[in-house]
């Protein structure tokens, strides 16, 4: 410092006294600053002390007394009035025992200035200036401005830039200091919480302006604003509220660059100046590292190259995974992994227990927003088999979520408090605000006063014999009986929270959870036990030879009872598969008197412990996985071999067949009754509904169409088990919900999913009802149980390789005994159990074609169909003489069909009808299929030749796709026109029409011609793929626009497809549909006949 | 304004600003190497001792203040900055300073205030 320091020091107290000098003073020439300082500030001391000493004392301590009014009480009120009056040195003096001379020393200021100065000179060539502190004595509060200090003024700047203006302006200050501009702030600071604003300490907001004049980014045209005096210090108390304070052991972080950045890392510790965090996460080790980066084989010679990422070549980064020492050095090689103690060194890095452990800087990891994910802390949990470790992750994540105390507590639970005045209370909770509690208290003195408390400072109570519920961690759902209560012993993190431990409700055993966790509840366990897809009870299969039954869940990893009896814990990614649960269904096992086991049958091991127990799986027909709540070894799960167990109820009597009929069996499976008809002949009748083709009508599953699985009993309340169509769910849904889809449109989706055409036969009878003759003959004849039986739906499910080409070949009646034969040993290999429903299925549905439906069906269509009619008409007694034998007198009447097919007729049909494919054709064992739907939907109306001209199609005529029918048969324009596809484009008697010259709709290269053609001769085009859009033509929503939301089948013309409603349709009437769709109005799916549509362009 | 004592001023864009945890001053930590703390080298001495300054500095601090004209300045008094040197503060200042460094204040009856405004009076 030099000895010019000291004029500048007293110029607060200058200013203090006249301030108009201070404002003038930039004006002034400051040519000789020095010169000019010194002899002002020369006289304006001496005005001081022309004023006297004591005045001037007297002064600050009016100004310190509106500032504070306990100054007064402060032993240090002498010393503090002095503060702000004093120069520095005299603090110094004061410090150093030198306070009696202050009196003195003020009236001879400039002696002692000067002399001070050179004293400090003497000091500062001496080497450094001692640190002495000055000021850290005096509280916080003396310090708040007073009026007589410059005010703070808010300036606008461009955000992200506040940092840099500040600096801008310390270095333009300095720069401009000798100048006859000086900047004449006094000091700007800037706040990372106060984005696009800093503020300047200075006399005026004209000198605030003229020192940010010039700074890019600073917009003082924006106002410069007074800081009020009692906000000033405010402005520089600003906490971050989420400051590195808050980072303890165990705080999740994230980290901000490099191949780790975002994830989730745990703060393991913190250096002692806060700047460095040790920190445990994840590791990404490359464990596919590219050859030619020269990484994997160097680096087996190279042990430890620290500076090598071992990703870093690679472009996407290695998932997270835990260090496995195995792992790694079979990619790395032995030697680059070092193990000291029980941490693991490679590549630099450290790991332990799987994670890497690392110091990183404070600044480059993000501790805001952290927000881990359940999935990102299992990570970090799974390993910790160590409750007191599993409890900390626990707490910390309650922490971390900040909102600790809300998640935590509840209105109504029982809470002490355990910081704080009230420390020892308790009470129950009565409202949450925030972070603060209101408390009832219960104790006796206090006469239930309500009490507000922060959250942080209560615990959870509980006492030996709540009833509690875990709410979360590995134990989550858990319910008991409190045994015991313990506080922690470690105070350093847990302090909120006791040791609970209960006896389960459901494992029998003692569970400790941290009193946080808890919650007082009255229920008993009915935790969902299910992890990820898993769900308790599944069979799962572990590797090809091991299969298990999940017994205990956790929070992330399962207990499973291999089929060795052996218990495993299991995490989820372990798990090879899961066993479908029908898969399960349907395998059976016979017990030691022969007789089938199912899953779901109470049985009892013959020999040995005797268990009793329900059998929840059973594996390759051998093992048989049961469960008996009343044994505690392995969650009430155990296995035991199919052989040695006897049914504990007398159902042995179902296999031999003496069931009477009308007993429930609609619960049972239907594959299961498939295989049992093995044995079983004439079984009581089933639900007929089950396995017919449904659509729900009502429901948020409204519009999907599926197949019955199972039903539980009659009436319209009873539950249909519904496969749908779509993404291969089974929803369970009331039956009146239901409506049963025609097999016509069976056999229409047949073409779709192979299996159903080949199935629709078997189903006949449902769709059919007592309709057709056919199904007549089913309800009736049904006594040998081949015809009226249904066929097994699961046959169908199954959609084996052998149904499928069943359905897709040919249509066998069609194509004679090639086919037909082909067909036959095919259908035995698919269906796997003897099952003869299918098979006298496949004669019955022979049976139902009469020819006497197949000729009045088919009025409308094709003559050549007729013919074929005439051609189906045999197989009946062909058919109807199979059914009950089995497959192998259907292979004989098969090859009486062949016959059929050979009929000239149905050559004929084949030949000439669909020009190439026989796929489609093969589909139409639809033939009766599309009868059967016609006698049950309303009928097309044939197209009036007017149709076009319908008000109601106004509003999409230009639309639509139509093409040209009939004009070879009239002979108009040589028939030139004919079948050619056209856009419509106005539309009278004879309609304006644009041509397409291909009849596909995807070529449109030909020529495109304009031109009329007498409505009569134009037809609508059926939609034909999914997604098209369509206009209806007939029925209620005529006129409305739809999309396609089913593919069409091409072989019927008169298929019911699902549609949805296109929104600018006009809302259409809410009745029924399609002529047998009774629920599909006003939804925005149903379903419409096809031919009733007119696809768009 | 006199050519009172100014500390460096570091570049704006430097990414090693560190601030003294005893009196807040901000620099790089190359000047703080060079030429240690301008405030208190005397009783941290920083100079020349990297481990030091690590221990006495941090990059962990919060708002920037230009202290411009140190005595007058009202600013510079609250932050207990009004006898240092001109120079770049920071409002806060995360950590403390080693254990030595608080024992040596205590010894010397000068109360540590921790600049993080941890402890407010």
């Amino acid at each position: 410092m030099s000895d010019n320091e000291s004029p500048p020091r007293r110029k607060l107290y200058d200013d203090e006294e006249d301030e108009e000098e201070e404002d003038s003073e930039g004006s002034e020439d400051v040519e000789n600053e020095g010169s000019r300082k010194k002899p002002k500030r020369v006289k304006q001391r001496q005005k001081r002390d022309a004023l006297s000493r004591f005045l001037d004392i007297e002064a600050e301590v009016s100004d310190e007394e509106e500032e504070d009014e306990d100054l007064s009480s402060e032993g240090e009120a002498g010393f503090i009035t002095k503060e702000g009056a004093l120069p520095e040195d005299e603090d110094e003096d004061d410090l150093s025992g030198r306070h009696h001379a202050r009196v003195d020393k003020r009236r001879q200021a400039e002696e002692y200035r000067a002399e001070k100065s050179a004293e400090e000179i003497a000091r500062e060539g001496g080497g450094h200036r001692r640190f002495t502190g000055e000021m850290s004595e005096i509280p916080q509060r003396l310090l708040m401005p007073s009026v007589h200090d410059a005010s703070l003024w808010q300036v606008r700047v461009k955000p992200g830039r506040e940092r840099e203006i500040v600096f801008s302006l310390m270095r333009k200050s300095l720069d401009l200091e000798y100048t006859n501009k000086p900047v004449s702030i006094l000091s700007a600071f800037q706040r990372d919480s106060l984005p696009g604003m800093i503020y300047v300490e200075a006399r005026s907001a004209q000198q605030v302006s003229q020192a940010c004049n010039g700074l890019v980014g600073v917009y003082p045209s924006r106002g410069i604003h007074l800081v009020p005096i009692d906000e000033m210090a405010l402005l520089l108390m600003i906490k971050k509220v989420d400051g590195g304070e808050k980072i303890v052991p165990g705080t999740w972080v994230r980290l901000k660059r490099g191949k780790y950045a975002g994830d989730l890392a745990q703060v393991v510790d913190v250096t002692e100046n806060g700047e460095e965090v040790g920190v445990r996460f994840v590791p990404r080790i490359d464990l596919n590292p590219r050859e030619d980066d020269g990484g994997g084989r160097k680096r087996k010679k190279n042990p430890a190259p620290n500076t090598t990422n071992p990703s870093s070549s690679s472009s996407s980064r290695p998932p997270q995974r835990l260090f496995n020492f195995e792992e790694v050095i079979k990619v790395y090689g032995r030697n680059a992994v070092s193990k000291r103690g029980q941490v693991f060194v490679f590549l630099g890095d450290t790991y332990k227990d799987g994670f890497v452990e690392k110091d990183i800087k404070l600044n480059s990891i993000i501790l805001e927003d952290v927000n881990p994910t359940l999935d990102e802390i299992t990570m970090f949990s799974s390993n910790n088999t160590n409750l007191e470790e599993t409890m900390v992750d626990l707490s910390i994540i309650a922490e971390a979520s900040r909102k600790a105390a809300l998640a935590v507590l509840q209105p109504g639970d029982h809470v002490e408090v355990f910081q704080g005045e009230q420390a020892g209370l308790h009470g129950t909770v009565q409202e949450i605000h925030g972070d603060t509690l209101t408390i009832i208290a219960l104790d006796p003195a206090l006469h239930s006063q309500k009490i507000d408390l922060p959250a942080r400072s209560v615990r959870k109570r509980f006492k030996p014999g709540d009833h509690v519920k875990v709410m979360q961690g590995k134990n989550t759902g858990e319910t008991g009986l409190v045994v015991s209560v313990a506080d922690t012993n470690n105070s350093r993190t847990m302090n909120e929270n006791t040791i609970v431990t209960f006896i389960s409700d459901m494992s029998m055993q003692e569970i400790s959870v941290f009193s946080k966790d808890l919650r007082e509840a009255a229920e008993v366990g009915n935790t969902t036990n299910i992890v990820g897809e898993y769900e308790l009870h599944d069979l799962v299969q572990l590797d090809l030879q091991t299969v298990g039954v999940i017994y205990k869940t956790h929070q992330s990893s399962f207990l499973i009872l291999t089929q060795h009896s052996q218990s495993r814990l299991v995490h989820p990614h372990q798990i090879s598969l899961k066993k479908d649960k029908s898969d399960s269904l349907r395998s059976i096992a016979t017990d030691s008197h022969g007789f089938e086991i199912r899953v779901g049958d109470m049985m009892k091991e013959s020999e040995g412990e005797q268990r009793k127990g329900r059998v929840l799986h059973i594996h390759q027909s051998h093992f048989a996985f049961l469960f008996n709540r009343d044994i505690a070894e392995n969650g009430g799960v155990f296995v035991t071999r199919a052989r040695g167990l006897v049914s504990i109820t007398p159902k042995g009597a179902l296999g031999a067949g003496k069931l009477p009929p009308g007993a429930d069996l609609t619960k049972m499976n239907p594959a299961a009754a498939g295989g049992a008809q093995g044995s079983a002949i004439g079984r009581g009748p089933r639900d007929r509904l089950i396995g017919a083709h449904v659509v729900v009508i009502k429901g948020p599953h409204k519009g999907y169409v599926g197949i019955v699985k199972d039903t539980n009993g009659v009436g319209l309340t009873a539950l249909a088990r519904v496969e749908l169509n779509t993404g291969n769910k089974i929803i369970s849904i009331e039956k009146g919900k239901l409506h049963k889809k025609l097999w016509g449109n069976n056999n229409g989706s047949g073409g779709r999913t192979p299996g159903w055409g080949s199935n629709t036969g078997g189903r006949t009878p449902f769709g059919a009802g007592g309709r057709t003759p056919f199904g007549a003959g089913a309800g009736s004849g049904g006594a040998p149980g081949g015809g009226g039986r249904t066929p097994n739906p699961y046959a169908a499910g199954n959609q084996t390789p052998a149904w499928n080409t069943g359905s897709k070949t040919p249509n066998p009646y069609a194509h004679g005994n090639a086919g037909a034969g082909n067909q036959t040993p095919a259908w035995n290999v698919g269906s796997k159990t003897p099952n003869p429903y299918t098979l006298s299925s496949g004669g019955g549905s022979g049976g139902g074609a009469t020819p006497g439906r197949w000729d009045s069906d088919r009025n409308e269509d094709n003559d050549t169909h007729k013919d074929g009619g005439g051609g189906w008409g045999s197989p009946i007694p062909a058919g109807s003489g199979s059914g009950i034998g089995g497959w192998g007198a259907d292979i004989s009447s098969s090859s009486s069909w062949v016959t059929i097919p050979s009929t000239p007729g149905y050559a004929h049909l084949t030949s000439s009808s669909s020009s190439s494919h026989t796929a489609p054709y093969a589909a139409p064992t639809p033939a009766p299929t599309y009868s059967d739907y016609e006698s049950n939907a309303a009928p097309t109306p044939e197209p009036s030749p007017t149709w076009l001209l319908d008000p109601s199609l106004s509003l999409h005529l230009s639309l639509l796709r139509i093409h040209i029918l009939g004009t070879k048969l009239d002979k108009y324009l040589d028939g030139a026109y004919e079948g050619l596809h056209a856009r419509v484009l106005a539309a009278s008697r004879t309609a304006l029409i644009k041509i397409q010259g291909q009849p596909e709709p995807s070529s449109e290269q030909d020529s495109q011609s304009e031109r009329s053609f007498p409505i009569k001769y134009l037809l609508p085009v059926a939609p034909a793929t999914q997604d098209a859009t369509a206009v209806i033509l007939y029925g209620p929503r005529k006129g409305q626009k739809v999309k396609m939301r089913q593919r069409p089948d091409e072989g019927s013309r008169t298929e019911l497809v699902v549609v949805e409603s296109v929104v600018d349709s006009g809302g259409g009437g809410a009745s029924s549909e399609g002529g047998s769709e009774e629920g599909g109005g006003g939804g925005a799916f149903w379903e419409c006949q096809k031919d009733w549509m007119c696809v768009c362009w | 304004m006199s050519d009172a004592a100014s500390a460096i001023i570091p570049p704006t864009k430097s990414r090693h600003l560190r601030a003294c945890l005893l009196c807040s001053i901000i620099q790089t930590s190359a000047d703080f190497r060079s030429i240690g703390c301008p405030n208190c080298e005397e009783i941290l001495q920083l100079k020349d001792n990297p481990d030091r300054i690590l221990a006495c500095t941090t990059s962990y601090f919060d708002g920037v203040i230009a202290l411009i004209d140190t005595e007058t300045s009202w600013v510079a008094r609250w932050q207990r900055t009004a006898k240092y040197a001109r120079g770049m503060y920071a409002a806060r200042v995360k950590g403390r300073v080693p254990e030595d460094v608080e024992a040596e204040l205590d010894s010397r009856g000068i109360k540590y205030r921790p600049r993080d405004q941890s402890e407010q009076d």
